[in-house]
């Protein structure tokens, strides 16, 4: 199925549970309401937004739909519209470029065509309103009583009518009607629907799609026609791949319904810095629809307290031992239908990074399985990590904005199909460690899972003395090369080896290795003149064990698969809990508190 | 009288983009008729003959990557170019590229290969030097030694197809493909007669076979 099929099939079941507004209307962020005499005389004004959070939040009131995306023009909505519309009002300073006037000019013009013969009340004390509206009566009452007026200032507003509390005039079936008619009328031309295969009127720009963040502020869009160089031969705007003003406005209200819901408990999830995803389920009720969803959400992005994480890292277990999701989860099912879309914003314009429709026991197994991949003793994560925590790794400072495009989907499509991860994950973590040189297990733990799924030999999970690959055994060697540099100067030193060495030793052992062996010579002279001749001794077993292994000759570069397994090697060697090392060698620091 | 032909055609990568997301390009999941006909096309056409695509078969699992690339976001105009022509001189008649790159993302399908069947038929510009036969030896000679007139490509020229003819036994499709799986609604070709009106039929697959309804059928929509 395709992205815009499947979405519209989605908007069928969401508006069988009256989820969604139906044809023509759209959830709108509402935040009063006027209530007008049968004369239209302003009486009363309804605050209609949310108080019990820290700002008080516009309420979502299903209004008729604007006409298209508004953007420099002059356009008016239908019965709604923020005040510089409904009433020529704005907070900006006089000089902007709006013109209040011209605009409440242009809604007055839209309700006296529109609502031409109108007998209804609501509609008559509407159209009395616009015709003795003075945007100097803000200065009186019903306005002025109230407790702050400005705040009603470029907010939306809707109108009601006295004495019908509940029934705002847009919902009034009289209202409904000429929406309706002025809709059809206003269709263009007609012609196949590229979505459904019927053949309709066809739209000429998609409604927007909000919510993406990076997107601008005014929606996006997934299909659009924007720049001459789409055009194809000589058609404008829709016309280049006709969808039905109908399929347009399923599919875009399924979207936007689904990129509304709460980040953390919805069907979204943020995967790094630009990429968001949006999933849902196909099941034979809402119920097991929402528990498929739910439990697909803390897979991939699993809690990250210590307590809640526990139950995920059981499921995970269970999964990858091949239980049935049923077994699992309750009401969840193996065969549930699942949809996934990834979009990242491209300015006005939203892109498909990647888009999979599975059953939901794959997916879960693959993700099982992706975790799995990642495990590396001794763990340095209190929970399993979602990909946006291993994606900072590979971003300069940690900064989210910083991740490297493309990979967020090429991740995060390696996790759900369970195909090769990136190798652009990989060469940007190598990137990372030599320039930053912060070996921390999140990084040797993504790059064993690369190792593990990317070439055919195996990286282990703990420290394993019997691996003969040289950059591990070097990555094990400069490991306990650094110890010994902190026993004989102590823990306060400026630059450690690592600081100085690390991207040299970890590409091109030949030119740092004898240097760094000879400086641990001096080392372990030096702990030896002190008390710690034990210690010495047990650095020097550990160390010739590890050259032991080696070619006699320092490689002079190591590719990139073997720089991996140095970071690998060197990570197992230094947080190894060494049995049978002194006391003094026990000290190895907390992995997941170790930092840059 | 129609003659039937059978090429194996694969790539490492194909973008047969579909025209509601062909801004930031989504590929179809597989080859559009239209990409199987220029395919065809590249290696054998005259003015004398049609190529008809019949069947479509899918060799490799469907896999997706996106890339990001640069492109232009405006047209040479074409009033420019006849004011150019009419005062014959080439003055401000330019297309700046770094004046309107853009960097669009497309989502393209990655190592593809493909058994393209189909037949072509005689056109009314056919003379009496054109016999059916001749065209199909023609057709099957080049595929084998690997003519062509311009390199065939999979949906986009960066995207080189590799040809042969179908080598025997023919290669199956992958064993993902089993089942059947609705492609939705998908580009089979343009209408040339009439103003190039895309035709559009509703793509299923079966174990890996898509059956192309032909161009005069019920079937297709434009």
């Amino acid at each position: 199925m395709t992205v815009l099929q499947a979405l519209d099939r989605l908007y069928g079941r969401l508006a069988d549970a009256e989820k969604v507004p139906p044809f023509g209307y759209a959830s709108e962020k509402i935040s009063f309401c006027i209530i007008l005499a049968p004369d239209g005389r302003p009486v009363a004004v309804r605050d209609l937004r949310d108080q019990t959070g820290k700002r008080p939040r516009p309420a979502a009131v299903e209004v008729p739909q604007q006409a298209s995306r508004r953007t420099s023009g002059v356009q008016a909505n239908f019965l709604w519209d923020k005040t510089s519309y409904a009433l020529g009002l704005t907070a900006d300073k006089p000089g902007k470029k709006r013109d209040p006037a011209s605009e409440h000019r242009a809604f007055v013009e839209l309700h006296e065509t529109l609502l031409r013969g109108a007998e209804d009340a609501g509609l008559l004390a509407l159209l009395g309103f616009l015709r003795t509206w003075r945007p100097e009566r803000f200065e009186a009452p019903p306005f002025s009583g109230r407790g702050n007026p400005e705040d009603i200032l470029d907010a939306n507003v809707v109108f009601e009518l006295d004495g019908a509390p509940g029934e705002f005039v847009h919902d009034r079936p009289a209202a409904r009607d000429i929406w309706a008619r002025y809709r059809a009328e206003a269709a263009g031309a007609e012609g196949m629907c590229l979505v459904t295969g019927e053949v309709g009127p066809i739209a000429e720009l998609h409604p927007a799609i909000k919510g993406v963040p990076g997107g601008q502020m005014a929606g996006t869009a997934l299909v659009s026609f924007n720049l001459d160089a789409f055009n194809s031969f000589g058609k404008k705007q829709g016309a280049n791949a006709p969808v039905s003003e109908q399929a347009a406005f399923r599919y875009t209200t399924a979207l936007n319904h689904l990129l509304a819901s709460d980040w953390r408990h919805g069907n979204r999830i943020m995967v790094g810095g630009d990429t968001t995803v949006v999933f849902w389920a196909e099941a034979p009720d809402a119920a097991r629809a929402a528990a498929a969803e739910s439990l697909f959400a803390t897979l991939l992005d699993p809690p990250t307290d210590e307590q809640e994480a526990a139950p995920v890292r059981e499921t995970l277990k269970s999964l990858a031992r091949g239980r049935p999701l049923s077994e699992i989860s309750p009401g969840v099912d193996d065969a549930t239908r699942f949809f996934i879309l990834g979009l990242a914003p491209n300015a006005a314009r939203l892109s498909v990074r990647f888009w999979l429709e599975s059953d939901l026991g794959v997916l879960a197994r693959n993700a099982a399985r992706h975790h799995e991949d990642l495990v590396l003793e001794p763990s340095p994560f209190r929970a399993p990590p979602s990909a946006r925590r291993l994606l900072v790794e590979t971003a300069a400072q940690g900064k989210r904005e910083n991740i490297p495009p493309l990979l967020e989907g090429a991740l995060m499509r390696a996790i759900l199909t369970g195909g090769r991860y990136p190798q652009t994950l990989f060469s940007a973590v190598i990137m990372r460690l030599r320039a930053d040189r912060d070996v921390n297990g999140r990084r040797a733990a993504i790059l064993k899972a690369c190792l593990n799924r990317n070439t055919n030999r195996e990286a282990s999970m703990s420290l394993d003395r019997n691996e003969a690959n040289p950059g591990y055994r070097l990555g094990r060697l400069f490991a306990v090369m650094e110890s010994i540099q902190q026993a004989a100067l102590g823990k306060t030193i400026n630059a450690t080896i690592r600081d100085r060495f690390y991207g040299a030793a970890s590409a091109t052992p030949a030119s740092v290795f004898p240097v760094l062996l000879r400086t641990a010579g001096h080392h372990l002279s030096s702990i030896r003149k002190g008390e710690k001749g034990g210690l010495a001794r047990w650095f020097e077993r550990e160390m010739g064990e590890i050259v032991d292994g080696l070619p006699n000759a320092f490689p002079r570069n190591l590719r990139i698969e073997d720089q991996g397994r140095f970071a690998i090697g060197y990570y197992h060697q230094r947080f190894e809990k060494r049995a049978d090392a002194p006391a003094e060698a026990k000290d190895s620091p907390n992995p997941e508190t170790v930092e840059a | 009288m129609t003659y039937g032909v059978r090429l194996h055609v694969w790539g490492e990568n194909g973008c047969f983009t579909r025209p509601e997301m062909k801004v930031e390009r989504v590929s179809y999941d597989v080859m559009t008729p239209a990409a199987a006909r220029g395919i065809l096309e590249a290696i054998h056409w005259k003015p004398a003959i049609r190529w008809a695509v019949d069947r479509i078969t899918v060799l490799k699992p469907v896999r997706f990557e996106t890339i990001r690339r640069n492109e232009v976001g405006a047209k040479a105009s074409v009033r420019n170019a006849a004011a150019a022509m009419k005062a014959g001189s080439t003055a401000g008649l330019r297309l700046g590229v770094e004046d309107e790159r853009q960097q669009r993302a497309a989502t393209v399908l990655r190592d593809v290969a493909y058994l393209i069947d189909a037949h072509f038929d005689l056109t009314p510009r056919a003379g009496a030097e054109d016999a059916p036969g001749k065209h199909l030896d023609m057709f099957n000679r080049r595929a084998a030694k690997g003519q062509c007139f311009q390199q065939p490509c999979m949906g986009a020229r960066e995207f080189p197809a590799h040809f042969e003819p179908v080598p025997d036994p023919p290669p199956a499709p992958a064993d993902e493909l089993a089942g059947e799986r609705d492609l939705g609604w998908m580009h089979h070709d343009f209408d040339f007669g009439r103003e190039i009106e895309p035709r559009f039929f509703r793509a299923v697959m079966r174990d890996g076979v898509i059956e192309v309804p032909p161009l005069d059928s019920a079937e297709l929509r434009t």
